[in-house]
């Protein structure tokens, strides 16, 4: 029996070659989960302290701030990993630095001062893209791909996944605190801007990671969606980050297969898995929304 | 009086006619000739060589098919003597601009008289987009065979012949002379498809624009199954085309066009076959670029297909 | 900030010199100079907008005075309860996690809880009533159940120097009364206690010192002398709202005659 008639057998057992057959079959459809699974377990953990800190909107702006960065990358370099990568963290952290100091230290807040730079962001790099490339250039741009993953791009999303853990888990009493009870921490000490600022680095970096496998509009998804999923069904923050990680792999497992099975685009599939997720957690989860309409008819004596 | 016998006066008619002739011949402008794409410019100009000024629409690297004539060219075209085009359904912006600059000269239909072929496989493109390329039923790209190029040149020398009567010698000697040219050009086409089996003959391109060229020479162009410019990948496609490689053994992979190029990287990654660039199909290259002339451009081609098949 | 070697224990003087606090220069604390030595329960009472939370701000650091200064804490731990604490309570946390933040000045960003914090965290827990309610979220609490947890934080502080502005606000009258008890044992302990409040029969019942305030020191000194209708009566007459129309104040010299404070 050759390997691949060992492999074969396997694959009939369970309809495994329905769920593991593409990912035996395929060297990209292996490329293309190992991508998955590295910007889930990093960005979903990003994504629930966006949520908590109220800045789900901020990772969307920021997906947008982010374009004219790999827009330059992209026209100086073509669709180079480093450059769009580099164009993209440089453009990113300009904005969430400059919108930062703005909302500091003028009358304007954070959410007024990040719309405005974000806007510009964004008109800049449609209008270099427009310019200079064109528009299906700028289309691959948003969209990414996540079926063209080469090790290179495996290597950046790993490392990012890596940096982002460690860093969590050193900013998590900080990033917690800052949440909280912002006043204490900063009268307790010079975490608070450390915390900020690193969180923001955060978002940007997983921002860039994930546009390169799903395109900037849909990395925002991965972050948001599990963490609002998870909401639904646990309260305490640990849980909600081990949930929101796990929803986040389901989904890009569910989508990779429904693309492969039902011929339909990656990206947008991987995000609406998640979406769905979501929208049968709205309903039923114990958080949700028929919790509220039927009070449960069981109590406690005290 | 003078003496009026017939012999002078004759002599003088045929003097004068002579030096006329003579006279307009040389101090005649070249004919004015409009070609609607680089690829029949430069055989036009192989025929009508010094005697012809040639004016060609669609510029080398343009696209035929979503062409914009300008105000400029609508006024060459009115100034013609003679308009080439192809045919076959691939000027479909022909006959208004022939109308709006009001054009009442000959228009040669250089692909009269070929036999065509139908469009390459319908119903193999399930996720090849129609889009822009969609010629009805016939196959347009009949250059692609050199003998069609041949009944070109003949189209094109009596087009010219009946423009310009006094240069048809001309012409028809020119004409000789690049036929032949193209007959030694088909002989080493096919010498260098010869070594290679028609079974291995396979290349994948996304540009359906070589059907005459695979029925001339035997070789087998497939439509890249699943993967399109205007649509998102979706992972079910990819996965089709790769197993289309793999499965008939495939080691030509020219997809110019196509989505995007990290896709066909991974693809290559995949099935090892690295993409091979691009194929002249519609149009040639700048002066200065590989294919500058139709010969040029069909040496070219057979030497990006026979080396991609190869497997070099 | 960081904690004095010899701090911990005990509290120190607070001098206040010649203290003039603000917002775009208009005083909302205007030349205030008193010392309030360690160990001492004070209360902090006036009109509103007589400048107490202010003051106290200022005291915990946070505001920068526009003219003099708060001597004495510069290395020593403050313990800080603002009157509106932006606590989000929607943030999901239990109790004992937010009761334990108050361990930060022993664990820092990274440390981790030993059995012996735990065992700290268990006992002010207690020593608020709080005890059982570790595992609840703190989006289930009342009012008064979250001020105790703030003061069970408060208790895990340690801090030699306690702050607090209207901690009674908006609890119910039990939980005032453990909490009051609270603040003895603290002064029973030796630690300095600053409160703004605004019951005044709460403040003659429990605070020895209190200070009258009204943008200018009106009273300083023992409740009991302090607490005088005629001083009130003064305190009535300060202008609340700033006035755009203001002179210059000219240095302090020469108002020192005018703004001495009945000792």
């Amino acid at each position: 029996m050759t390997p691949l008639d060992a492999a074969d057998a396997t694959t009939q057992f369970l309809w495994a070659h329905l769920w593991l057959g593409p990912f035996v079959e395929f060297g990209f459809m292996r490329s293309a989960l190992l991508g998955c699974v590295a910007l889930a377990v990093s960005a979903a953990p990003v994504g629930v302290f966006l949520m908590l800190r109220r800045m789900s909107l901020t990772g969307d702006a920021m997906a947008h701030a982010i374009l004219p960065g790999a827009a330059i990358g992209y026209l100086v370099a073509g669709l180079s990993l480093g450059a769009m990568t580099f164009g993209g963290i440089v453009a990113g952290l300009a904005v969430a630095v400059g919108s930062g100091l703005v909302a500091r230290n003028t009358v304007l807040r954070e959410d007024t001062s990040l719309a405005a730079f974000y806007l510009l962001s964004l008109a800049l790099g449609v209008l270099i893209v427009s310019v200079r490339g064109n528009s299906v250039d700028l289309l691959h741009v948003l969209f990414g791909t996540v079926l063209a993953l080469d090790s290179a791009a495996l290597t950046l999303l790993g490392s990012i996944a890596l940096i982002t853990l460690v860093s969590l888990r050193m900013l998590h009493r900080p990033l917690v605190l800052d949440c909280l009870d912002p006043g204490f921490l900063r009268g307790h000490s010079r975490w608070s801007p450390v915390a900020h600022y690193g969180f923001l680095a955060l978002l940007v970096i997983n921002l860039v990671a994930g546009f390169h496998a799903l395109g900037t509009l849909m990395s925002v998804g991965m972050m948001v969606l599990p963490a609002a999923t998870a909401r639904f069904w646990v309260r305490h923050l640990s849980a909600l980050l081990g949930l929101a990680v796990l929803f986040a792999l389901l989904a890009c497992v569910v989508g990779l297969l429904v693309s492969y099975h039902a011929d339909w685009p990656t990206g947008p599939v991987i995000v609406l898995s998640l979406g769905s997720a979501y929208l049968f957690s709205l309903v039923f989860g114990p958080h949700g929304l028929l919790r509220h309409q039927r009070p449960q008819s069981l109590h406690l004596q005290a | 009086m003078f003496p009026t016998t017939r012999f002078p006066r004759r002599a003088l008619l045929a003097f004068a006619t002579l030096a006329l002739t003579a006279w307009s011949a040389q101090a005649q402008a070249p004919i004015q000739a409009v070609a609607s794409f680089s690829i029949l410019g430069d055989l036009v100009r192989q025929v009508g060589g010094d005697r012809v000024q040639v004016h060609v629409l669609v510029g080398p690297g343009s696209d035929a098919h979503v062409f914009q004539p300008t105000p400029a060219q609508a006024r060459l075209v009115g100034q013609a003597q003679v308009v080439f085009s192809n045919g076959l359904g691939f000027e479909g912006w022909m006959s208004r601009l022939l109308k709006t600059a009001g054009y009442k000269g000959q228009q040669v239909v250089v692909s009269q008289g070929i036999e065509p072929m139908k469009e390459a496989g319908h119903e193999e493109k399930k996720g090849h987009a129609h889009g822009a390329h969609d010629h009805g039923e016939t196959d347009p790209h009949a250059w692609q065979s050199v003998g069609n190029a041949k009944v070109f040149v003949k189209n094109i020398a009596q087009g010219l012949c009946r423009a310009d009567a006094a240069a048809c010698d001309v012409y028809d000697r020119n004409a000789r002379a690049y036929v032949a040219k193209l007959d030694a050009l088909d002989r080493e086409i096919r010498a260098a498809w010869a070594p290679i089996p028609v079974a291995q003959r396979k290349v994948i391109t996304s540009h359906d624009a070589f059907g005459y060229y695979a029925r001339d020479f035997s070789v087998k162009f497939l439509a890249p199954q699943g993967v399109s410019t205007e649509s998102e990948a979706s992972a079910k496609g990819v996965a089709r085309l790769v197993r289309q490689i793999k499965q008939e053994q495939i080691k030509a992979l020219f997809v110019e066009r196509i989505a995007d190029p990290r896709l066909i990287d991974q693809i290559g990654r995949e099935t090892g076959v690295k993409p091979s660039g691009e194929l002249f199909s519609d149009s040639l290259s700048a002066a200065d670029g590989a294919a500058p002339t139709y010969i040029d451009m069909m040496r070219f081609n057979t030497r990006a297909l026979t080396t991609a098949v190869r497997g070099e | 900030m960081q904690a004095h070697p010899a701090a911990a224990s005990s509290p120190p003087a607070i001098a206040l010199r010649n203290l003039t606090l603000g917002y775009e220069q208009h005083p909302a604390v205007h030349h205030l100079s008193i010392t309030i030595d360690p160990g001492s329960l004070v209360a902090v009472v006036g009109p509103n907008g007589a400048g107490k939370s202010t003051l106290v701000k200022a005291m915990a650091g946070r505001l920068r005075p526009i003219q003099g200064r708060v001597e004495g804490l510069e290395h020593h731990r403050v313990a800080w309860l603002p009157q509106h604490s932006g606590i989000d309570r929607s943030f999901p946390m239990s109790v004992q996690e937010l009761v334990m933040l108050g361990l930060w000045h022993e664990v820092g960003a990274l440390g981790r809880f030993t059995p012996a914090h735990h065992a700290s965290c268990h006992r002010a827990l207690d020593a608020v009533g709080l005890l059982g309610f570790e595992r609840r979220s703190i989006d289930t609490l009342s009012g008064g159940q979250m001020q105790r947890a703030l003061f069970a934080r408060l208790i895990l502080q340690d801090a030699p120097v306690v702050l607090l502005d209207e901690p009674f606000a908006a609890v119910d009258q039990r939980t005032t009364d453990d909490l009051l008890a609270l603040l003895h044992r603290w002064h029973v302990q030796g630690k300095t206690v600053v409160a703004v409040l605004h019951d005044l029969s709460q403040v003659r019942a429990h605070f020895p010192q209190t200070l009258l305030l009204a943008r200018e020191p009106v009273a300083w000194g023992a409740t009991g002398e302090v607490l005088t209708p005629a001083h009130w009566q003064r305190a009535l007459r300060m202008q609340e709202p700033f006035d755009d129309d203001a002179t210059l104040c000219a240095p302090a010299s020469t108002h020192a005659h005018r703004h001495g404070v009945s000792a």
